[in-house]
């Protein structure tokens, strides 16, 4: 196909052509070309079939305000060919294949709500059509071992003022805010600024092309240094406190293909302009027939003529310019026919007059005819009275411009039908929100760019400009200019007369297929508004997000209304305006993952890692996932394990034990410095949420311990529950700061004296004390160099605790250091044997012992009393009230409950799965954790159960995923711990 | 989140910096003689307004320190007193 390549205003670059593959066949595009204008200019009509009828479906407009030109676009579906650009080696393909192939769809279309309505009886034939109906809906498809390319990225800005439309108007009102001196954010969603403006050839002032002024104006605006000016980005949603999102298309060189923005403005003002409001007629959605704007720009910008016979029915003064300029690039125009009887601008019939097209006011396009694409169209007087079929391959219809008003229905303003204008406006404004331009019914090119200037003053004067004298002339001016044009209400053609036999395939909704049969089929039963309209019709509802229907839709209805006086209202339009990637909203997608400070050493010595929440925990040691070796390491002689995930906290200060008594069920003012206490926090429900130890330093200086899950909010939930008291503590978050290393079993203080000259002597050091000492290497203790400054020194503090069930030790020491004291600890266990254990040995050592996990042995509606553990709380509680009592008094002796339970399975070779389930006739509970004891040699485990079965002997049938319907899985509950050992 | 809010340290700051703490209902009441249902009204139900009210928040990514504002439920908007 020719295209024009000498025009001023043209976007691509004719000499450069891009290769891309359409349906396996090798094309060529021009630079600066979208997929769907490369597809056009090599002949490409039918861009996707329907998804309800598989009728074919062209381009329509230009910017992405339907589904139709859909495709699948390097594997990626439902990518907007009208809004992407082309890229060199492309693979570009339609959607639904199967029906792409097929010629055309069922000749009858079914009626609204089909799907709702019949398929439902009798009923349970409803999943057999539910699944064929989802086999048959929908569009493209996504392989599910997809991975989405490219790199996405995300931002965060602020401005006083946020423009959003980067037409004239657009830009006079960021150029007036910023000569006020403030940072002003232009965005636009084409690549380039200009709006209409940017391809209409229509003189500005005498000499000067329109496209001239816009060029100008992006210039000016671009050189302006306190305005950001951000093309190609998509604004999709306006929130309170004018928080504007978008997002943005990355240009060539760009380090990113979309990036999200936010953006936090003092004032908003929308200038975006006006799509076309669809001319309504039986066929209407045949390849061939497009939007006034779309040919215009096909033209214009991208040196494509749109057909060989074209046929204009249009309802606005900008159809009629672009037929003339058409007319002049060389497309010959059959005729215009305008349902509008008069209110042209006669300058313009003068010019179509001179080009000898044929004007035909109020005359209009009633019906389309065609198999595959256009090929006559009947016009119509518009009171139906005479008609006149025409042989044509393009039909170029719009009933009317309809502003592009998402940003002002976002803002919050009502909206309401303006009479003039035939657009709906809103009524009033909230504060610091504006609107310039076409978008409030503008068309003098003087006044859109004078309502401009004047929302930018506005906007200025919202962030304390002092601007009243400029504002004052601004009015002065605007009031001088041609206010709102007045437009034309053109509905449907007169052949239409509602509550009878109405023509089928008028599609008012080109996505979604529905009909103004649909509507009246709707309405009849009861479904009298656009909202119940939309969701039972489906009308504006699909990926144009309601760009084609929006404005016809509620001007339909409303001839239902016509003998009430319920106002015509449009639907509601919600974020985002635009569709964009999922990838787009996770921007850099961060993976949030921290390593312990011992991530290296336990890698070297050959850990398996896995996720769990934010952390990386060496699970495994060996390719032997049940651990066998690193277990019974740590019972018969001494292993390490990496705890540095624990929540660490230094609490200070005078009323530092009100705020533990405060949190911890246990009583904290009692406890000698030196010592340890194992404790609990509860919520205010009684819930366990955290267990952990409590060690007292010194005198009001407290160093405690929580879960890894609890590190991130156990300052915050201190802070929260004593924000009344005005007590004197400081807490200190050391969970980063500091390493700690479980060494446990019984060698583990043969090995630690190796390394210390601290007495660690079972008198010295008992259970549950914490001691503050070094370690360092035996030949630099031997050295007689050997000394306090020592370099090879490592401060610990050493706690006994009994988490595994052995004589162990919780080493904790600054971060730094971790990596020296996991050599020192290897090297002084090498004579032992010493073994490294990941987290799922601890979890089956600590299953012997009888310890619980929190969110593994509990749950939302777990207490303390449920586990076992209520021998944590003590009532004594220095006067302090304590977070979660009231709740422990409650269900002390509360029944019916889920209660913890150890048991041991009938076949001891046999574990359970967890969360296997505890069954009688119903759920009785739940399997914890279960495990091979390699210790007892015996399968055993913790449950949940109803507090009827928890009693000792009692035996339970488990089911476990998988299993037959009368299989079973006995077990006997026993009391635990397992194993009796030597701490804890 | 298109809420700020203003940290009485560090200064008005996106509202993503911070951590809900609901709305302000003054300490605990005292525990003595409360019945479960009571308790529960206290744990569970909140006056939900609709207008503007005092509530807590706390700047997790920021001090860490707990405060009151004043916020406007229905427009979302934080109200200077």
């Amino acid at each position: 196909m020719n295209r024009l390549t000498q025009l001023p205003t043209l976007r691509i670059n004719p000499a450069k052509t891009l290769p891309f593959t359409y349906r396996e066949k090798k094309y060529q595009g021009m630079s600066g070309d979208t997929v769907a204008v490369a597809l056009y200019s090599n002949g490409v009509r039918i861009f996707s079939k329907s998804t309800r009828y598989h009728r074919p479906r062209g381009l329509y407009s230009l910017d992405g305000e339907c589904g139709n030109c859909l495709m699948e676009v390097d594997g990626l579906p439902n990518i907007q060919a009208e809004t992407s650009l082309l890229r060199g080696g492309m693979t570009i393909n339609p959607q639904n294949i199967k029906s792409f192939e097929k010629d055309s769809g069922p000749d009858k279309v079914d009626p609204a709500g089909f799907d709702y309505q019949k398929f439902h009886k009798p009923y349970k034939m409803w999943p057999y059509f539910l699944k064929r109906i989802r086999n048959a809906a929908g569009l493209g498809v996504v392989s599910p071992s997809f991975r989405m390319k490219g790199l996405f990225d995300e931002q965060y800005l602020n401005a006083e003022v946020c423009v959003i439309g980067g037409g004239p108007a657009g830009i006079l009102a960021a150029l007036a805010a910023a000569e006020q001196g403030l940072r002003v954010i232009l965005l636009e969603a084409r690549p380039w600024l200009g709006g209409c403006s940017d391809y209409r050839s229509a003189e500005y002032t005498p000499g000067v092309a329109l496209y001239s002024r816009a060029r100008e104006l992006a210039k000016a605006v671009e050189d302006t240094p306190n305005v950001r000016v951000f093309s190609h980005t998509f604004m999709t949603g306006l929130y309170a406190d004018n928080h504007v999102t978008a997002f943005q298309i990355g240009a060539q060189g760009d380090h990113f293909n979309e990036r999200y923005m936010e953006i936090r403005a003092e004032s908003v003002i929308a200038a975006t302009g006006c799509i076309e409001r669809p001319l309504l007629f039986e066929n209407n959605d045949l390849p061939g027939i497009m939007q006034a704007s779309c040919a215009h720009r096909l033209a214009r910008t991208y040196g494509l003529l749109p057909g060989e016979r074209a046929i204009f029915s249009v309802g606005h003064d900008l159809g009629i310019e672009a037929a003339i300029d058409l007319s002049d690039l060389g497309l010959p125009i059959l005729c215009v026919a305008d349902c509008r009887p008069d209110v042209q601008d006669p300058r313009l019939i003068k010019e179509l007059t001179e080009r000898g097209i044929p004007f035909m006011p109020g005359w209009v396009v009633s019906k389309a005819e065609g198999g595959k694409s256009l090929e006559k169209v009947t016009l119509t007087t518009i009171e139906g009275i005479r008609h006149h079929a025409v042989e044509c391959d393009t039909l170029v219809a719009s009933a009317d411009l309809t502003p592009a008003a998402g940003p002002l229905f976002m803002s919050g303003a009502k909206m309401e039908y303006d009479f003039h204008t035939g657009f709906f406006l809103p009524g009033q404004l909230p504060p610091k929100v504006h609107a310039a331009g076409r978008l409030i019914g503008l068309y003098d090119p003087f006044s859109i760019e004078a309502s401009g200037h004047l929302a930018g003053l506005n906007a200025a004067k919202d962030c304390g400009a002092s601007v009243d004298a400029l504002l004052k002339t601004a009015q002065k001016e605007i009031g001088r200019l041609p206010g709102p044009a007045r437009g034309s209400k053109w509905m449907l053609p007169p052949s239409v007369s509602l509550n009878r036999d109405i023509v089928e395939k008028i599609f008012i909704c080109l996505d979604e297929d529905t009909t103004v049969k649909h509507i009246d089929q709707a309405y009849n039963m009861g479904f009298d508004t656009v909202e119940l309209m939309k969701r039972f019709t489906g009308a504006g509802t699909g990926p144009g997000q309601g760009g084609i229907s929006g404005h016809n839709l509620p001007l339909v209805i409303s001839r239902y209304h016509s003998d009430s006086v319920m106002p015509t209202l449009p639907g509601t339009v919600r974020p985002p305006l635009v569709p964009s990637f999922l990838a787009t909203y996770s921007g850099r997608s961060r993976d949030m993952v921290k390593r312990t400070p011992l991530h290296e050493s336990g890698k070297a010595a050959g850990a398996l890692f896995q996720r769990e929440r934010v952390w990386k925990h060496a699970r495994y040691f060996s390719d032997d996932f049940t651990c066998r070796e690193e277990i019974e390491n740590v019972r018969g002689n001494v292993g390490v394990t990496d705890v540095s995930a624990l929540g660490k906290f230094r609490i200070f200060g005078p009323d530092a034990v009100n705020a533990l008594q405060r949190v911890y069920v246990g009583n904290m003012s009692d406890i000698p410095v030196g010592k340890v206490r194992y404790s609990a926090m509860c919520n205010e429900d009684g819930r366990l949420i955290d267990l952990g130890v409590v060690t007292k330093r010194g005198e009001e200086d407290y160093y405690f311990t929580t879960t890894a899950d609890r590190a991130d909010s156990a300052m915050e939930w201190i802070r929260y529950h004593t924000r009344y008291d005005q007590w004197n503590f400081h807490i200190v978050n050391l969970t980063d700061a500091f390493a700690a290393i479980n060494l446990a079993g019984p060698n583990s203080r043969e090995l630690l004296r190796k390394i210390t000259d601290a007495d660690i002597s079972g008198d010295a050091f008992p259970f549950m004390a914490c001691r503050t000492f070094a370690l360092r290497r035996e030949t630099s203790r031997d050295s007689e160099t050997s000394n306090v400054s020592d370099i090879s020194a490592i401060p610990v503090r050493v706690m006994r605790l009994g988490f595994v069930g052995e004589l162990s030790y919780e080493i904790h020491a600054p971060a730094s250091l971790a990596e020296s004291l996991w050599d020192l600890l290897m090297e002084a266990g090498r004579d032992f044997g010493i073994r490294p254990f990941g987290s799922e040995a601890l979890d089956a050592l600590r299953l012997e012992k009888g310890h619980v996990i929190i969110g593994r042995e509990s749950e939302t509606r777990t207490t303390l009393h449920d586990l076992g553990l209520g021998f944590l709380w003590d009532e004594e509680h220095a006067g302090i009230s304590t977070v979660g009592v009231p709740p422990l008094k409650f269900t002390r002796y509360q029944t019916g409950r889920l209660r913890l339970v150890g048991f041991k399975t009938e076949d001891p070779s046999r574990a359970p799965r967890d969360g296997s389930i505890i069954v009688e006739k119903t759920i009785r509970g739940y399997v914890c954790t279960a495990r091979y004891s390699f210790t007892l040699k015996e399968a055993i485990g913790l449950a949940l159960v109803e507090s009827r079965l928890a009693k000792k002997g009692t035996r339970l049938q488990i089911f476990e995923d998988g299993m037959k319907k009368d299989e079973r899985l006995y077990a006997t509950v026993v009391s635990t711990p397992f194993l009796r050992s030597v701490d804890g | 989140m298109s809420l700020t809010i203003t940290c009485p340290i560090c200064g008005k700051r996106n509202g993503y910096e911070f951590r809900f703490g609901g709305e302000d209902r003054g300490p605990r009441p005292d525990e003595k003689g409360m019945s479960p249902q009571e308790w529960c009204d206290y744990v569970h139900n909140r006056a939900n307004i609709a207008g503007v009210q005092k509530e807590w928040w706390c700047h997790r990514d920021g001090c860490g320190s707990w405060f009151t504002i004043r916020r406007d439920t229905v427009t979302n908007l934080e109200i200077e007193n």
